[in-house]
């Protein structure tokens, strides 16, 4: 053992407070790295530049730079952040002014406890990094950092030998492994408590994509190219079919010439009415968003409630949360796939339904009056209007890469370009039922979405998002239209996806088959179906979770109290489980051994201990001279002869072990 | 290393069962291993918290895992902190008597029984002053370690070893487990040999007839080397004329009365005890060196005249005992 530490000593031929500190320079670079992405380059340049020197004076053994130099690149660094974010408080610059702050203070340390302080920023640092992803790489990065970080710390401890690298490693790995289950247990069963405990600052949900509350042409076209996760369904009647998958989200009944917007609304007093014969229940597991819009399917017959959040369902059938979407939620809806909404509406109600902005679109208005003219009943003019979208003569064109329009947007689209994607067609069809006098809305949300056979959640992306037309029919009430299935009905029976065929990669240069049974395609599944897991069971582990999980165990209605109490016995027995194999004295003494000092406890509670040069011989002749009872020390010198015997006569293993129970009988008679 | 609170009050003693000295090998169960959070241990709890606020303030799932993964690692870190000191067996070595004033120099070996490796564990004296240095050590897996730890001596006498303290923060730094230990070890100190003392007192009182000096010249004949002869003794014509190159002595014969002897009694009787103890033990440094045979009498401790490490020895544990309880 000796021999093998001081060759490895020499192995080692860095010097050991060098290595110790490139050990404790790795693992802060691998704590900083998943930062450069969010934070702005300027910091990632600096970071790397001053990491680079704090290497190279370790590398070289040269002299830390002094105070007076570093101060003024602390104040540098920190009139940087202030000019790029404004502040120096709030989400992103803290996690910059943090990031600074582990740089700078690598470049000073120097005695046993800046380690420590380094240490501690790290470890926060990790923590911020979650602001920006919790993805599973997120996660095993942050682990490998822990590890990295651990083991640096863990050098700086040793006084003497300091054992190679990969030991240290192992020996960092060791604690991780230990403290694993710990881990686990405390995530399912620390009592979860729904933040946020204090306002959070402005920029905490910035850069979020979704669908907004206006529709301008062009940015459901700029969701469309995102492939993020709207939400995730998980169907618990039999999936409908994939043209009746319209998820609801905005309703928008306002045009100003080139914008949808929403009217802002009162809550329903009254319960949506309906028609009802077919109902789904469902289950939605929503992304985080800068919204606070619900999704449903056409059309919504309960209103699901969230935690904190309280939701309400307005009369034109959108799900609204006080509160925008900011963490991922879970709630369970049920609808109704066929239904009448409103069958009996008043005029009065319908009126904000007929409006158009004055002075646009004059083509527009004339190509309607002729229509209204020339066709008898409103299904025709709407039968009509949809013919002209999707009439081969007519070259109208489904695309994400739609040409400009200018002010009069809808004449340009229907008369001069013929080329837009659904927003386009949405809202010009909007506009030529209401130039008839049919009342008629925008509506937005997703439609269609991804079966994922692993899990058998239904997958709705950004790239997902769709803008179609209601209408009012006397007697039939809002009635579902979609004018992008006239011009692309492939959009509606599949998705964008699959509507283009094959997905280019690396700019189209490659393009590869994405089929639906495709290696790729079944790659990428299998990997949704193990993110969503993550989603639904490390992500999304809200209070809310926890106690259903609990309920599912048998503990009903738990209390925080008695979770934290069910927490800390389950970390107690963990804890045990790893210290008392640690403890336990695994003396394996000879058993004539364990005899031998069974009879010298029984004689130092009699008074006469051996003393400790003495052999059991010359004990033996000393008791023999004592007070004892004849008839003790009889035994005594038997059993001490037989002890001899068998210790020291020349006998295999067996037969010594045999004179066992004849020693101990010897040893039960003295008294 | 931070300092322990003071051990001399009952309520401490009992808490840390400060006993007394024991006796042979100890082994240093879990009853004996202390632990408790180290500074940074604690600054390390206050991360946690604010982890744990942030993770809670922003819905952070892996913030929050990412926190018990910590909090996890410190538990470990307890474990392995108080692993990496108990089940440790200590045992006494050797201690060597030493003249006071000189440093106490107490061997102690500390044995490793376990599978694992032990690091990083400091050890010292825990009552004496606080410029007192630790030493650290390493014990690998089933060896042992040997530590030399030393204390300064200022009376002659038994000197036991002052209570040890073994600490360690091994392997995070975090938590610090530390146990005490008294072992039965103690060290004879001799007194001070008196500096620039007096002449061996030679001739001094025995003016009988002269031969008391001369008695050493008197030439008997010659007989084989025995150890402790002194260097003077030896007869270096005949060893050079010898075959073997053996080594040859002359025996000398005198009358007792003419050998050196150094007693106690004759020295000034104003003089203070102390001072007369270290003087006789200059003289006996002094005559060892020289190879003279000295008689040695401390009131009624006689010892015959002779030379050598055996009766040095001797001489000066008995004047190190003097008036003391052994």
């Amino acid at each position: 053992m000796i021999i093998s530490h001081t060759l490895s000593t020499k192995a080692r031929p860095m010097s050991r407070d060098k290595a110790d500190t490139l050990l404790l320079l790795l693992a802060c670079v691998l704590v900083l790295a998943p930062q450069a992405s969010h934070l702005p380059i300027w910091i990632s340049c600096t970071g790397i530049a001053l990491l680079l020197w704090r290497s190279w004076i370790t590398f070289r053994g040269n002299r830390m730079p002094p105070l007076w130099f570093l101060l003024p690149i602390a104040a540098l660094s920190m009139g940087g952040v202030f000019a790029t974010f404004d502040t120096l408080f709030g989400r992103d610059a803290g996690v910059a002014m943090l990031a600074l702050l582990l740089i700078l203070k690598l470049l000073e340390m120097r005695a046993r406890r800046d380690l420590f302080v380094v240490v501690f920023l790290s470890f926060f640092l990790l923590l911020t990094n979650f602001f920006y992803s919790q993805s599973i790489l997120t996660a095993v990065l942050t682990v490998a950092a822990v590890i990295a970080m651990l083991s640096a710390q863990l050098s700086f401890q040793y006084t003497g030998v300091v054992p190679p690298l990969r030991q240290r490693l192992r020996s960092a790995l060791f604690i991780f492994v230990l403290a694993a289950p710990l881990t686990i247990i405390l995530f399912v069963l620390f009592p979860r408590i729904q933040g946020p405990l204090w306002g959070l600052p402005k920029d905490a949900n910035a850069g979020r994509t979704g669908l907004s509350d206006s529709m301008t042409p062009g940015n459901i076209a700029q969701l469309a190219l995102s492939r993020e996760v709207a939400f995730r369904v998980k169907f618990l009647d039999p999936l409908p079919s994939q043209q009746r998958l319209y998820w609801r989200a905005v309703v928008l009944d306002q045009f100003d010439g080139r914008s949808w917007t929403r009217r802002p609304k009162s809550p329903s007093a009254a319960p949506p009415s309906g028609n009802v014969r077919t109902f789904v229940h469902y289950q939605i597991t929503q992304e985080p968003g800068s919204q606070p819009w619900l999704f449903a399917l056409d059309m919504p017959q309960s209103t699901p409630q969230l935690v904190d959040n309280p939701v309400t369902l307005t009369p034109d059938m959108q799900l609204v949360s006080r509160r925008a979407i900011d963490e991922r939620v879970r709630y369970q809806l049920t609808s109704a796939l066929d239904y009448a909404l409103e069958p009996d509406a008043s005029p009065e109600r319908l009126k904000n339904n007929l409006l158009l902005p004055i002075g646009y679109n004059p083509m527009t208005l004339r190509f309607a009056a002729a229509l209204h003219r020339r066709l008898h009943n409103d299904a025709q003019r709407i039968q009509a209007v949809l013919d002209f979208f999707g009439g081969k003569e007519y070259n109208f064109v489904y695309t994400l890469q739609p040409p400009l329009l200018d002010r009069n947007s809808v004449d340009d689209f229907l008369f001069r370009t013929r080329a837009g994607f659904c927003e386009h067609y949405a809202g010009a069809f909007v506009v030529l039922m209401r130039a008839m006098g049919i009342p008629a809305r925008v509506v937005t949300g997703y439609q269609g979405g991804q079966i994922n056979p692993v899990d058998g959640f239904l997958t709705v992306r950004q790239s997902d998002a769709h803008a179609w037309a209601e209408v009012w029919l006397p007697q039939r009430g809002w009635v579902r239209v979609d004018p992008t299935a006239a011009v692309s009905p492939d959009r509606i029976e599949r998705n964008v996806d699959a509507a283009q065929a094959s997905e280019p990669i690396l700019g189209g240069l490659i393009n590869m088959d994405t089929g639906r049974d495709s290696l790729l395609s079944r790659l990428r599944f299998r990997w949704d179906a193990i993110n969503n897991g993550w989603n639904q069971w490390v992500l999304n582990y809200t209070p809310e979770r926890q106690k259903n999980l609990l309920r599912s165990l048998g503990f009903d209605n738990i209390g925080w109290q008695t979770l934290a109490l069910l927490a800390a016995a389950a970390g107690a027995a963990i804890m045990l489980a790893i210290g008392i194999p640690m403890l336990i004295s695994r003396s394996r003494r000879d058993p004539i051994e364990r005899v031998y000092a069974a009879f010298c406890k029984r004689m130092t509670r009699y008074g006469m201990p051996p003393h400790l040069y003495e052999g059991p011989r010359s004990y033996g002749s000393r008791l023999a001279s004592s007070s004892l009872p004849v008839d003790s020390k009889h035994a005594v010198e038997q059993f001490l002869a037989l002890l001899e015997t068998a210790r020291y006569a020349a006998l295999d293993h067996a037969s010594r072990i045999a004179l066992l129970p004849q020693l101990i009988t010897l040893l039960n008679r003295i008294r | 290393m931070s300092r322990s609170p003071s051990l001399r009050q009952p309520a401490a003693r009992r808490l840390f069962r400060l006993g007394d000295a024991e006796t042979g090998e100890v082994l240093l169960n879990q009853r004996r291993v202390f632990i408790l959070p180290t500074w940074a241990g604690l600054l390390y709890s206050a991360m946690l918290i604010v982890l744990f606020l942030t993770s809670i303030n922003y819905n952070l799932s892996l913030g929050f895992a990412l926190t018990f993964l910590l909090g996890a690692c410190a538990l470990i870190d307890m474990h392995l902190t108080h692993r990496n000191l108990a089940q440790l067996y200590l045992s006494p070595g050797r201690a060597h008597a030493v003249f006071a004033g000189e440093e106490a120099r107490f061997e102690l070996h500390l044995l490793n029984r376990r599978k694992h490796d032990r690091f990083a564990i400091w050890i010292g004296f825990l009552d004496t002053d606080a410029s007192r240095i630790d030493h650290a050590t390493d014990i690998p897996a089933q060896a042992s370690s040997t530590v030399a730890l030393s204390t300064s001596t200022i009376e002659r006498g038994w000197l036991s070893v002052p209570r040890i303290r073994l600490q360690t923060c091994f392997p995070l730094g975090l938590m610090r487990a530390w146990a005490y230990w008294r072992p039965d070890l103690r060290v004879l100190v001799y007194p001070r040999p008196e500096e620039h003392a007096p002449p061996l007192p030679l001739a001094q009182g025995q003016k009988m007839d002269g031969r008391g000096v001369a008695g050493h010249e008197d030439f008997a004949g010659i007989r084989p080397y025995q150890s402790g002869d002194s260097p003077r003794q030896l007869a270096w014509r005949q060893i050079a004329r010898s075959d073997h190159r053996a080594l040859i002595a002359k025996q000398f014969e005198g009358g007792a009365a003419s050998e050196l002897a150094l007693d106690f009694q004759r020295l000034p009787q104003a003089m203070d005890i102390e001072l007369k103890l270290s003087r006789m033990a200059a003289w006996v440094l002094a005559a060892e060196m020289r190879g003279l045979p000295y008689a040695f009498r401390l009131r009624d401790l006689y010892f015959p005249p002779a030379v050598g490490p055996a009766h040095q020895a001797a001489c000066l544990q008995a004047l190190a005992l003097h008036e003391r309880s052994t």
